[in-house]
């Protein structure tokens, strides 16, 4: 198999290449710049997105209705939310129980009730998964781009020793495997914008240290034999190509890496014990520790997922309403935490944290109330017990998402879902394009980001029509 | 009375001044009353007068802003000395200016009814006009009193205002440039701006780019006029094109879209102002005028460069659609080979010759034996070749023996077919896992791909087999499905078309089978008859994902290759294509497979990218020929690649480019096989045969039904091609297969290179390794020499050996041994093909 030149290279060519011949014969990229959103003020650096997967329900989170308690013999039709409401730090907004350490700090951010999931008839969470993360609906003619792909090409790392997309908590070996793969992929951007993976945080050190039992002293000096052996290689006679310019320069970057004093903000342990401690309420918490300790030596994209596993986790088709109380355990203190902690180490107002998940769930409603899709869990009219009880449909008419900090405003309630079944989206509809431009606006990426593939131009967001919801940002 | 008279005069003056300011007020706000109350319409309904008036705008400016700047400046001439003899120059200038900023103003007014200008700019622009022209006036009237009595405090006062009346002009005159011309227009072209493109220095200055006038180049213009059809495609064709004409119009045709719509033309070629398809896209979307009328707003970056289209002229080259895009030869062609040049008798040799003697290049020396050997035999068989068979080759004194030796490599039939397996699965989306196979929506041809490589099947029968399958190959035509619904243009009778016109034909039908063409003359109706080959039943047409309720028929994309019986069973109607997609006269087909090849081998196609063969290649008559030749001789592979790599061509030295951009300019030329960087495959199995294996047994995904012995001299291990995709081999640029890719990425990038730092995998083969190699080879002296001829196929240096002793020892550890290892298999030398 030949290797060629780098398909990234080539892209950038092309694109460049046709705003090039322009501008060599007349201002456009300048002039272009001067009349398109080239020049947004970013309001953020790096983005957190901390990933519900697997279908978040929004009336037993951040959205909760009418509360009705189990008893056996309940009418399903009935139950609106399984939990009871608590109050947050703003005046009349109640989240969900379970959620009251997130809600003290919704004075730090805006929570978004109006999410509306794409209609894509048969429900397939990895493939709704990559519509979130993609912004395209699977399958795509060409490799789509994970949104932390977009940014990683467009902005680089921030600090250039981390790399700029990381991607915490999901392993790639459970059911579902494959599709999750499908979007974890820089795509057509090339493999240097893909995700740097850590499925398990508390091994996070792995990733970035020399390899097991190798102390520093002799990771340098098999560096420095790397370096020697290459100086005297007779082949250097043969000058210079492209292709040996990258491996040299990738290797003294992945050396400068996992040499850096930075690599130590992967190493948990080195976290003072009460603080880890607070975070420590599994996997997803250490994750949010990890993104913490990130963002403050200078990350760009991360994503800590609560991870997808088919029936496991936020994927409730039996015992909602149990697995959910456990679900909050662990994300509730290291989320509030997350953002006390940067908000204190004054990251907050340059970092952008995305709570979401792809879609929610609800009791009776499988899709949308106006469009049944096939296949949907049984669900008793009467509930005898007490693993009937809990939002077991997929529900994509209304969801929850918060955000916080980026430039986000503080205190601040956007959308609305109605009080009784069906509990869809009744003011400000959000889809899943103006999400991503609204993360692109806040990290200054314009609306019109694309590239060319195949001589296609692919945008950002569909046709580069999404478009930044402005009246999240204070 | 004189007294009196000679007093009144200058308060005439006054008044008058007074009342036109009132008169500029009244006037602004009538015409905004007036633009309100008419709404958009305004600019059509005005008379005619008025916007011909208003559009002198532009022009007449520029006499006040002259006239006025000259007397600011003339005035310092009279510092020393008010009534200098310039003075009655400087009154002339001050009051025909004043009464040119007047008129300008207004016809300024006149002109931003017109609208298409960014509001804050004009309002701006139209206060600081209004203010300069009034204060011109007061400057002239307190001129006037000051030549009839003189007052030094006065005179001052005159200065002052004259200072800021130049000010003022020239200020309101940045901003009427900044509407015209864009805000960046100067400032883009500073070396500390960030759209500075520093390219555009050495071919075109400064004063150039101020000329409005400025003609593009063709190819400009050519790639200015795609961008604005990509844009006029995804926004305009769903009511403006072939199936739907809304308002008599049609913007995907060149002769249409200037010929305008019921109300007249749409595009004024230069003028901004009077196209109205410019003016209806800027209108905000709650316009009843506002364009498109259903779908939403056009971005900003898509306004500006239709807006930057429209100002220079609307370019669209050449007057026949055609010519726009070079469409390639379909039928085959024999060319007649040049004759023998310096006994190279090979043909595709011949050809070089001719090309080499055309471009003045002189046939380099061909490279050394090892040189050669490892390059072919990694092309071949995808394996480093082994020591000993690298000593047998380099002692083989027989004059022919690098033929020989190729014949050899490619009877090696597991070896070879194992390599190739991993093109065929990119080119194919072949593997043993991916999305697909969960809900039972994809089918494995591994079993049927490898077989057919091992029996060297036919390249017509090859395609045949896929576009026409059994149940072994299917896996190919039906595709990836999803559950659930996806987009029109990605169901899995347009996968099967738009792979079978990439792969087979080198045909981009990715973007008619969503709307028409615009980077080829291919249309959706085009796409869907080709797709309704693979359909149970034909296909409803969507455009842009939207059904239209319209049919097309069945049909083959060249109606010279034959016809497709619609009416017959999906079954019959791919054995048609199939044996029409083979027949000789489909040049193009054969052409395709053959630039592939010999992309593989010589790091870069004849034509680029290896998809796009309507591109021009570097020699058609060698493409030609050869791929004539190739469909003569049976469409034998192994023959193919026998005729390339025993060339002289073939055996050139490689070439390396500094910049990758290099290898796809279109100055390109060829002088030698481009160095290639080893795929993820031939890496590891590389790694493998220099140490120990980085998959174990368990790990394989197919069984070949052979003996363990991969070859004589190898011994056995699971081979990277036939594990499943993993970490490592992703971080090496294997891809995921989800769609077709034909080419790998040729850079190293930091996860790669974190991978081979620190990956598990890699360092736990090292280690095993080296506890190997301590026991096998015991000194150092040994261990040192070994691994530079068994990694690199050479004997070790002296300066070489001198710093590998240096970390061994006398005694040398595991540990060194590792180290040793890993620097030596991260060596370019290793990893690259010379």
């Amino acid at each position: 198999m030949s290797t060629h030149w780098d398909r990234r290279e080539f892209l950038k060519k092309s694109s460049a290449a046709s705003m090039a011949a322009l501008a060599a014969g007349a201002p456009l990229a300048g002039f272009l710049a001067g009349c398109n959103e080239a020049k947004i003020k970013s309001t953020a650096d790096t983005v957190i997105l901390l990933w519900m997967a697997g279908g978040m329900a929004h009336t037993d989170t951040f959205d909760p209705k009418r509360y009705t308690p189990f008893t056996k013999g309940m009418q399903a039709n009935d139950v609106l939310s399984t939990f009871k409401s608590v109050p947050t730090a703003l005046d009349d907004i109640y989240f969900s129980e379970g959620l009251s350490a997130i809600g003290k700090v919704l004075d730090k951010g805006t929570v978004i009730r109006s999410y509306v999931a794409a209609d894509m008839g048969h429900i397939l969470h990895s493939r709704h998964q990559y519509h979130w993360h993609t912004c395209y609906k699977p399958p795509q003619s060409v490799l789509a781009p994970h949104i932390g792909s977009w940014i990683s090409n467009q902005l680089g790392p921030v600090n250039k020793v981390i790399p700029a997309f990381i991607d915490i908590g999901q392993r790639f070996t459970l059911g579902e495997g494959e599709e999750l793969k499908a979007f974890h992929t820089a795509g057509f951007l090339g493999n240097e914008f893909g995700p740097f993976v850590i499925p398990d945080p508390s091994a996070g050190l792995e990733s970035v240290k020399p390899p097991i039992g190798m102390n520093m002293t002799r990771f340098e000096k098999r560096n420095q034999l790397y370096n020697e052996l290459m100086s005297k290689s007779p082949i250097g006679e043969m000058g210079s190509d492209y292709q040996k310019e990258s491996m040299r320069r990738s290797m003294e970057q992945a050396y400068m890496l996992l040499k850096s004093p930075e690599a130590a903000a992967f190493d948990l342990s080195k976290e003072p014990k009460e603080s880890y401690d607070i975070y420590n309420t599994g996997k997803f918490g250490l994750g949010c520790l990890m993104a913490k300790r990130l963002t403050e030596k200078g990350a760009r994209f991360i994503s800590v997922t609560t991870e997808y596993e088919p029936f496991k986790n936020w994927d409730t088709h039996d015992n909602g309403h149990t697995r959910l109380a456990d679900m909050k355990k662990q994300i509730d203190g290291p989320i509030a935490q997350l953002i006390k902690d940067l908000d204190q180490s004054g990251h907050l107002d340059r970092t952008l944290i995305i709570l979401a998940s792809e879609f929610s769930r609800d009791m009776m409603v499988e899709g949308r109330p106006d469009l049944k899709v096939q296949e949907q869990v049984d669900q008793p009219d009467i509930i005898h017990e007490l693993k009937n009880y809990g939002m077991h449909r997929h529900f994509t008419d209304g969801c929850s998402m918060l955000m916080f900090g980026g430039g986000i405003k503080k205190g601040n309630v956007y959308g609305k879902t109605a009080d009784e079944r069906p509990c869809k989206t009744i003011e400000k509809p959000i889809k899943i394009d103006q999400i991503h431009q609204t993360i692109y606006h806040a990290l200054g990426i314009p609306q019109d980001t694309h590239y060319l593939v195949e001589k296609r131009p692919f945008y950002t967001t569909p046709d580069g029509l999404g478009k930044a919801a402005m009246d999240l940002f204070s | 009375m004189k007294d009196l008279n000679k007093n009144s005069r200058p308060r005439k003056k006054v008044y008058i001044v007074i009342s036109s300011i009132i008169l500029f007020c009244i006037l602004q706000i009538s015409l905004n009353g007036f633009a309100e109350s008419t709404a958009q319409s305004a600019n059509i309904n005005t008379f005619w007068i008025w916007r011909f008036i208003g559009r002198l705008h532009p022009l007449a400016v520029h006499f006040p802003v002259a006239l006025i700047v000259l007397a600011t400046f003339l005035e310092f001439f009279t510092l020393r000395n008010f009534n200098s003899s310039l003075r009655p120059g400087i009154k002339i200038l001050i009051g025909i200016g004043a009464i040119l900023a007047c008129t300008s103003a207004i016809m300024g007014l006149l002109l931003s009814k017109e609208g298409g200008y960014e509001k804050d700019l004009v309002s701006i622009h139209q206060w600081l006009g209004i203010v300069t022209a009034c204060l011109a006036c007061i400057t002239w009237i307190v001129l006037n009193s000051l030549l009839k009595k003189t007052n030094l405090q006065l005179i001052k006062v005159y200065r002052l205002l004259l200072l800021f009346s130049g000010l003022g002009i020239m200020v309101a005159g940045h901003f009427g440039a900044a509407l015209t011309h864009g805000k960046d227009y100067l400032s883009s072209t500073l070396p500390w701006s960030q759209d500075y493109d520093g390219s555009t220095k050495s071919n075109f200055d400064l004063s150039a780019l101020k000329n409005d006038t400025t003609k593009l180049t063709k190819q400009q213009a050519i790639e200015l006029n795609i961008q604005v059809r990509a844009i006029l495609a995804h926004n305009c064709y769903k009511c403006h094109g072939a199936e739907k004409i809304k308002g008599d119009l049609r913007l995907d045709r060149r002769d249409m879209i200037f010929k305008g719509g019921e109300n007249g033309p749409v595009i004024v070629p230069g003028d901004l102002t009077a196209s109205e398809l410019y003016r209806r896209i800027i209108l905000p979307s709650s316009d009843k005028d506002a364009m498109p009328s259903k779908g939403k707003k056009l971005a900003e970056g898509d306004i500006a460069i239709i807006k930057f289209w429209i100002q220079k002229g609307a370019p669209w080259p050449d007057s026949s659609e055609k010519n726009i895009f070079r469409v390639a030869e379909l039928a085959p062609r024999n060319p007649a080979l040049p004759p023998i040049v310096n006994g190279l008798a090979n043909p595709i040799d011949r050809w070089t010759s001719q090309y080499f003697i055309k471009n003045n290049i002189a046939w380099p020396k061909l490279v050394d034996d090892k040189t050669f050997f490892k390059r072919v035999s990694l092309d071949i068989i995808g394996l480093l070749p082994n020591p000993e068979e690298l000593e047998k080759f380099t002692k083989d004194t027989r004059p022919n023996k690098r033929a020989l030796w190729i014949k050899k490599l490619l009877d090696q039939q597991d070896d070879y077919t194992t390599h190739w397996l991993s093109f065929w699965n990119d080119a194919l989306r072949n593997d043993y896992t991916g999305t697909g196979y969960i809900t039972g929506g994809r089918h494995n041809i591994t079993d049927w791909l490898y077989t057919s490589l091992k029996s060297n099947k036919p390249y017509d029968q090859f395609v045949k087999e896929l576009i026409s399958p059994n149940e072994s190959s299917k896996g190919f035509i039906e595709g990836i499905k999803w559950r659930g619904v996806v987009n029109a243009s990605q169901r899995t009778e347009m996968q099967a078309a738009q792979n079978v016109a990439q792969i087979f034909l080198g045909l981009n039908l990715k973007c008619a089978s969503c709307h028409n063409s615009f980077i080829s003359d291919w249309k959706l109706s085009d796409a869907y008859a080709f797709a309704n080959i693979f359909a149970d039943s034909s296909l409803e047409i969507n455009r842009c994902d939207k059904p239209t309720g319209k049919y097309t028929g069945t049909r083959m994309l060249w109606k010279e290759l034959g016809t497709i019986d619609s009416a017959a069973p999906r079954k019959v109607r791919q054995a048609q294509l199939a044996t029409m997609m083979v027949q000789a006269s489909n040049g193009r087909f054969y052409r395709t497979l053959v630039n592939r090849l010999w992309a593989q081998l010589m790091g870069r196609g004849l034509i680029e990218p290896v998809d796009v063969m309507d591109n021009e290649p570097w020699n058609q008559d060698l493409l030609d020929w050869m791929a004539f030749h190739f469909q003569e001789n049976k469409s034998d592979i192994k023959e193919l690649l026998y005729l390339i790599t025993s060339s002289a061509t073939y055996q050139l030295p490689s070439v390396g480019f500094r910049d990758a951009n290099k290898i796809i300019a279109q100055q390109y030329q060829f002088t030698g096989m481009l160095r290639k960087r080893m795929t993820a495959e031939q890496f590891a199995d590389a790694a493998a045969t220099t140490i120990g294996p980085l998959f174990s047994d368990s790990m394989l995904m197919y069984h070949p039904a052979y003996s363990k012995t991969l070859s004589p001299n190898h011994p056995a291990f699971a081979r990277a091609a036939l594990v499943s995709n993993n970490p490592f081999l992703i971080a090496l640029g294997r891809p995921t297969r989800e769609t077709v890719a034909t080419s790998r990425e040729s850079q190293a990038n930091l996860l790669q290179a974190l991978e081979l730092t620190n990956g598990e995998r890699f360092n736990s083969m090292i280690r095993k390794g080296a506890q190997t190699w301590k026991l096998k080879y015991v000194t150092t002296d040994r261990i040192i020499k070994e691994i530079y001829v068994r990694a690199l196929g050479r004997e070790v240096q002296l300066s070489e050996y001198q710093i590998a002793k240096k970390l061994l020892g006398d005694q040398p550890t595991n540990e060194s041994i590792e180290d040793l290892f890993w620097a030596i298999l991260l060596l370019p030398e290793f990893q690259i093909i010379y």
